[in-house]
């Protein structure tokens, strides 16, 4: 094989060497520390802006493995965020006198929602498009509605207050800053996570799902068990986001989980760019921003993000990062491998 | 060895194939050629299992296919390429042939994807596409977007993809449609350096001219059903097919025409049609 060609190098150089992309990993690392530091900086209300930011890259991740690499529209994916933000809730209150540690509550409300998203997959995987879209929008409602009506289990609307304080390894989470150190973190094992899986047969196997499903099966892959598997770790950061977001706000209910939250995590990648991780994190950035920099016009508000919302998606109908300037395209474009 | 047993299609009240049975064996390249409408795309499209049999058995060795999900019939060793080009266009050629390699259970699915071992095997798969890429020429394509490719590449790429995962049953559904000529020649001299030992090929053309020179038997159907079976020579020969062709006046000519009238995709010139000897 010559290594003067560009294809070659990147099969070859996987093969027997491992290039560390230095340039590359330098240039994502510097973007939590920089994070870290303006941190240090913002008072507290931007500083709680900057983690609802972080909180909904997370998500947008998250959702992006169903939706972005696998072609699925899900807009239901707030129900597992409220899984995961009542398993904190519930797991971590005086409702029922619970008291578990955070790290394990994580935990948990990332496997339950997991589980939910399994169960959910199971009767809807076979639906395609608009159909699979209306029955993920319903499930969502359903967890809302339920959350709102068990009353004995959840408070009802009244929802639970007076949850504990997060404690991870001996350090209190109380300050936005606590939050802004453990969202970077996350964010960080959550973009790691997502990039993985677009490497892995697991995103061959998804992407071929999401460009022809026929043909895709027609190779060998079993559809459904591919989607499940989508659709489970999809739910499980959406999980792991809620029960952040439940420590952080100590107090959730119902009024937190509407169709809206779910139409703005679809908002955020699709404003960003499906199936790029890059975009999950700026289209949260300006999903969150805007609203908050529109602020001075309150009465128009929402028209003007409505309006600024059209402009982008006009001008850029595959998102601001389209798919194929994903962080393994900055890793080659800087000299890394992969 | 793949083996239609008594196989029956039905839509409706129409037979599209009616009791057919016969055995492709492996190590020659077996052609199905028909008129239009004849059942030849039915049993290809059955066997793959995107139509479901109405009565009978489709077999590779002691294997039922038609018992089978689609995904479970590729693992069964059945690969196949489709009449329109069916790639993933959004990604690379590359990706587009992984994908007929990746790992069947959710345990090495997990594993590949989060590194427990499964590395190696990765790069396996990935040489493996790469070596058959080599073979085909496809090598300096590899990292373009399959949809980019030009038709005859994505018909190269499609045939690349199907032979990945070293099926053992390959179904060629009309590979020389829409080739022009000089394409057509190599895809016949890719076909041809394909035949090995322990694969069944099975080619479905309108090309005559490509089938008479590469196949090792030949398979003619009409009206769903099978008419005759053998050699080139001995199809040519065979007065049977012959009266069923050309004893209805044209009847032969449904092949030519079928393929005419597609003539933005198959090119077929003036006399270079299939010669049948009147009887």
């Amino acid at each position: 094989m010559s290594a003067k060609k560009p294809w070659c190098t990147r099969v070859t150089s996987d093969a027997k060497t491992t290039h560390i992309p230095w340039l590359g990993a330098a240039v994502l690392l510097l973007l939590p520390v920089a994070v870290l530091i303006l941190g240090q900086f913002l008072p507290t209300y931007p500083l709680r802006v900057l983690d609802m930011i972080l909180l909904y890259a997370i998500l947008g991740l998250g959702l992006n493995i169903v939706v972005g690499y696998a072609g699925l529209l899900d807009l239901g994916f707030v129900a597992f965020y409220a899984i995961g933000a009542y398993s904190w809730a519930l797991l971590a209150s005086g409702q029922f006198d619970i008291h578990l540690p955070f790290w394990l509550v994580l935990i948990i409300g990332a496997g339950l929602a997991g589980i939910a998203g399994i169960l959910l997959g199971i009767p809807v995987l076979r639906l395609r498009g608009d159909y699979l879209a209306i029955v993920t929008l319903g499930f969502g409602e359903i967890i809302r509605v339920l959350m709102n009506n068990l009353d004995g289990l959840t408070n009802g609307p009244q929802g639970i207050a007076r949850i504990d304080e997060a404690h991870l390894f001996g350090w209190t989470l109380s300050t936005p800053l606590d939050f802004l150190y453990l969202l970077v973190g996350l964010l960080i094992i959550a973009f790691l996570f997502v990039w993985r899986i677009e490497g892995s047969a697991l995103g061959t196997a998804l992407s071929a799902v999401r460009e022809d499903q026929d043909a895709a099966r027609g190779c060998g892959i079993d559809t459904t068990r591919v989607k499940l598997v989508a659709f489970c770790t999809s739910a499980m950061i959406g999980g792991a986001g809620g029960v952040v977001f439940a420590a952080m706000q100590r107090f959730v209910s119902p009024e937190s989980f509407t169709f809206w939250e779910s139409l703005v995590i679809v908002l955020v990648i699709v404003v960003g760019g499906l199936g790029n991780p890059f975009g999950a994190i700026l289209g949260a950035t300006l999903l969150i921003l805007i609203p908050e920099m529109l602020r001075a016009w309150a009465d128009y508000r929402l028209l003007l993000y409505g309006i600024a919302l059209v402009l982008i998606i006009l001008s850029r109908p595959r998102g601001l990062l389209p798919r194929a300037y994903g962080p393994s395209w900055l890793m080659r474009r800087l000299g890394g491998g992969r | 060895m793949l083996r239609f047993d008594h196989v029956t299609k039905q839509f409706g009240g129409f037979k599209a194939v009616d009791d057919v049975s016969f055995t492709v064996r492996p190590g020659i390249i077996t052609a199905v050629i028909g008129p239009n409408g004849a059942g030849k795309s039915t049993l290809v499209n059955m066997a793959a299992g995107s139509y479901r049999v109405s009565t009978g058995r489709i077999l590779i060795d002691d294997v039922e296919l038609q018992a089978l999900p689609k995904h479970k019939i590729a693992h069964a060793g059945l690969s196949r390429t489709y009449q329109n080009i069916r790639l993933f266009d959004g990604m690379s050629v590359m990706k587009n042939l992984e994908v007929a390699l990746v790992p069947p259970s959710i345990g090495s699915l997990v594993s590949d994807t989060f590194g427990f071992g499964g590395r190696r095997e990765a790069e396996e798969r990935r040489e493996r596409c790469f070596e058959v890429l080599k073979t085909l020429g496809l090598a300096p394509f590899a990292e373009r977007q399959a949809g980019s490719l030009a038709y005859g590449q994505q018909k190269l790429v499609e045939l690349a993809r199907a032979i990945v995962p070293k099926p053992r049953v390959l179904l060629l559904d009309e590979p020389a449609a829409g080739l022009n000529h000089g394409e057509t020649e190599q895809l016949k001299q890719h076909i041809l350096a394909l035949r090995q030992p322990d694969l069944a090929m099975v080619l479905i053309e309108h090309d005559m001219k490509l089938i008479m020179s590469i196949s090792d038997t030949i398979i003619v159907m009409n009206r769903g059903q099978l008419l005759a079976e053998g050699s080139p020579a001995d199809i040519r020969a065979n007065i049977e097919v012959q009266e069923a062709y050309l004893g209805q006046p044209g009847a032969i000519r449904d092949i030519e025409a079928a393929a005419r009238g597609r003539r933005n995709r198959v090119r077929l010139r003036e006399g270079e049609g299939l010669t049948w000897h009147q009887p």
